[in-house]
């Protein structure tokens, strides 16, 4: 199996290779005098131009400055922001918790509200409640995440006051105080993003589970006595391969958009830190982010395949039965 | 199950239409006037490319909201108007955030602009921008799946290559750094930051389904009557993908307005005061207190055509889907 996974992850170096030369080719081969976008339209003194020009190293050609870059990346260095002389990863470091925690409760908020809803949908089709369940879920999915983010502003922060407006911050005298706090800001961001998650996973639930309560094997362990609760258990873990295929769906998804959930809710992740980085043209910084973001796309997709082979026992054993250790 | 995706066809058409259109159904000039004893038609010079052959420079000396006060330069008489009679930039402090009405059936914005006409007028730019960058990711996608299919060998090995790393790139993200390398915002460079980020589905569908029917009787018939490749791809192959390649063009098309109105949302989309539908939401943000209308409509408006593409899409695929969730 660590052979199988290295294999794997070895197979993704052309990939990243791709990737940061797409990423530094987006940035520096588009037809634009790069003065003038990185300064703002040429406000910028001769003075400033000319220190921004040496930053940018733009006195050589693109080839030297792409390997420069990449050598630099290789020992971990992507540069200093242009805004405060900090290094772009120190920067990132400071924003990313903040997003993968904000991701990790929207991917926890999806699963755990849609997997029970498919199974309920699929328990009865074509009932009225599975019809309705439907609908709403194709409206939930219709709506854009920036909309809800509205929506939900107006309603449960500035009309009914439940839940903070935006900000983060984990503040009171106790740790538990502490964690309240926190989640009550992090709740309505968390909902924003499980939005259109919630609607793919159910459907897709609803599909998988049907499929599976009408096999044999489920008539035969109800008949011997089975209880409705410990079947679902049975058909929840053969549907659980299906559903890891779902998270290399959503989780690209995630990373576009925390941008926006996090600009409307002012968290300070990596989403609003690329948004602003982009504002303020501080250009180590996009370049680094828009790295990592393909980054841990790549990532994700590894981590689907490493979880295939820990759900499925059929998977683990046809990779194991090529090496001729099971069959 | 057609008829359903019909009507959800239907829904999308008329919006767009709406919004093409919207000069003649929201406007605070009239469509007919008399102007100095001859026949104008002062909205139809604000409709998009057809509008400079009806503009007269003497109907633009008219106010026209006030009759009583016409410039002693030209005179005129109001034959008809538009059925919403304001424009979507007709600033009137003193009707600002009027709640829905009568002579506002949507309301007013903190400006004073009527919603309705907003609403309109931001429907041309989604569709537009919807349809554009989707047809710009068609024929990209379409022109690289075809050649890596006919070609075969390495020019099929670096384009699959190619789609595996762009598709590593989140599309928001994608189309953000375009607009940061190149400077600018606006119309333009979204469509083209869209459709780079949309390609990649289309390729990789067109260049499979090549690889399918290679070899197949359809290929080997044509081949053997003299076809070369590519009339073969566009003459046989193109209309057995039609069907499945409308339904990911309806995705692509829902995908393309979320993201033209997130990135109008965040303001790196149209420039004010030209509404789309998420600029308008980005300007509700400064009355979430004080009125629901602004955040509603238009939040309403992007849930109504998304979910009917969505609706039309999935019906049309058979109740399977087959493109990218919404990021």
């Amino acid at each position: 199996m660590i052979a199988f996974l290295a294999r794997r992850a070895l197979s993704t170096v052309p990939t990243l290779v791709g990737i940061t030369i797409l990423t530094f080719a987006i940035l520096n081969l588009l037809p634009t005098d790069p003065i003038q976008v990185w300064s703002g339209g040429g406000s910028y003194s001769a003075e400033a131009a000319e220190h921004l020009r040496s930053e940018l190293r733009l006195e050589q050609g693109v080839a030297a400055r792409y390997a420069s870059w990449g050598f630099a990346l290789l020992r971990g260095d992507l540069g200093r922001s242009l805004r405060d002389g900090r290094t772009v990863a120190s920067v990132i470091a400071g924003a990313l918790p903040w997003s993968l925690l904000l991701n990790l409760c929207s991917v926890l908020l999806i699963y755990g509200v849609s997997v029970p809803f498919g199974l309920f949908g699929a328990s009865s089709p074509g009932s009225v409640a599975d019809r309705l369940g439907h609908l709403i879920l194709l409206l939930l999915y219709a709506v854009p995440s920036f909309a809800a983010a509205l929506i939900l502003q107006q309603w449960f922060a500035v009309r009914l006051g439940w839940l903070p407006l935006h900000g983060v911050s984990a503040q009171g005298a106790s740790s538990v105080e502490r964690a309240w706090d926190l989640a009550r800001h992090l709740a309505l961001p968390t909902a924003c993003l499980a939005l259109s998650g919630w609607a793919i996973v159910a459907r897709y639930s609803r599909a998988a589970f049907r499929s599976l309560l009408n096999r044999e094997f489920l008539a035969v362990a109800r008949a011997k006595g089975l209880s409705r609760l410990r079947a679902y258990g049975h058909v929840t873990a053969n549907a659980a391969v299906p559903f890891v295929t779902l998270l290399a769906t959503i989780l690209p998804g995630l990373v576009g958009g925390s941008v926006i959930v996090e600009q409307v809710f002012s968290l300070p992740g990596v989403g609003r830190l690329y948004l602003t980085s982009v504002e303020a043209r501080d250009y180590p910084v996009v370049l680094g982010l828009t790295l990592l973001s393909a980054v841990l796309v790549l990532a994700g997709q590894l981590l689907v395949d490493v979880l295939y082979l820990i759900v499925d026992p059929r998977i683990r054993e046809g990779l194991l039965g090529d090496r001729g250790d099971v069959h | 199950m057609f008829t359903e995706s019909r009507r959800a066809a239907w829904i999308v058409l008329a919006i767009a239409l709406a919004g093409l259109f919207a000069p003649l159904l929201a406007n605070d000039r009239p469509i007919l006037a008399r102007v100095d004893g001859r026949l104008t038609a002062p909205a139809l010079a604000d409709l998009p490319l057809v509008g400079t052959l009806f503009d007269d420079p003497a109907s633009r000396l008219v106010t026209w909201d006030a009759p009583t006060a016409w410039p002693s330069g030209a005179s005129g008489r109001v034959l008809l108007m538009p059925p919403v009679p304001y424009s979507y930039r007709g600033i009137r402090l003193e009707d600002s955030l009027r709640p829905p009405s009568a002579t506002h059936p949507m309301g007013t914005d903190a400006l004073g602009r009527d919603l309705l006409a907003r609403v309109l007028h931001g429907a041309r730019l989604s569709i537009m921008v919807g349809f554009g960058a989707t047809a710009l990711a068609l024929f990209i996608g379409f022109c690289i799946g075809a050649l890596a299919g006919l070609r075969g060998g390495l020019v099929d090995l670096v384009i699959v290559r190619l789609l595996d790393v762009v598709a590593c790139f989140p599309p928001f993200i994608l189309a953000l750094a375009f607009m940061a390398a190149l400077g600018r915002t606006g119309v333009g460079p979204m469509v083209a930051g869209i459709a780079l980020s949309r390609w990649t589905s289309m390729a990789r569908y067109v260049r499979g389904e090549i690889l399918r029917h290679r070899g197949g009787e359809i290929w080997v018939s044509a081949r053997a009557t003299g076809a070369g490749g590519i009339h073969l791809v566009l003459r046989h192959l193109l209309p057995l993908l039609a069907a499945p390649l409308a339904v990911m063009v309806s995705f692509g098309v829902a995908n393309a307005i979320v993201l033209e109105s997130a990135l109008s949302f965040l303001g790196f989309g149209v420039n004010p005061p030209a509404p789309s539908w998420g600029s308008i939401l980005a300007e509700a943000r400064t009355s979430l207190d004080a009125a629901w209308w602004p955040v509603f409509f238009p939040s309403a408006a992007l849930v109504t055509v998304l979910a009917s593409l969505c609706s039309a899409a999935e019906r049309a695929a058979g109740g399977e889907s087959r493109g990218a969730p919404l990021s």
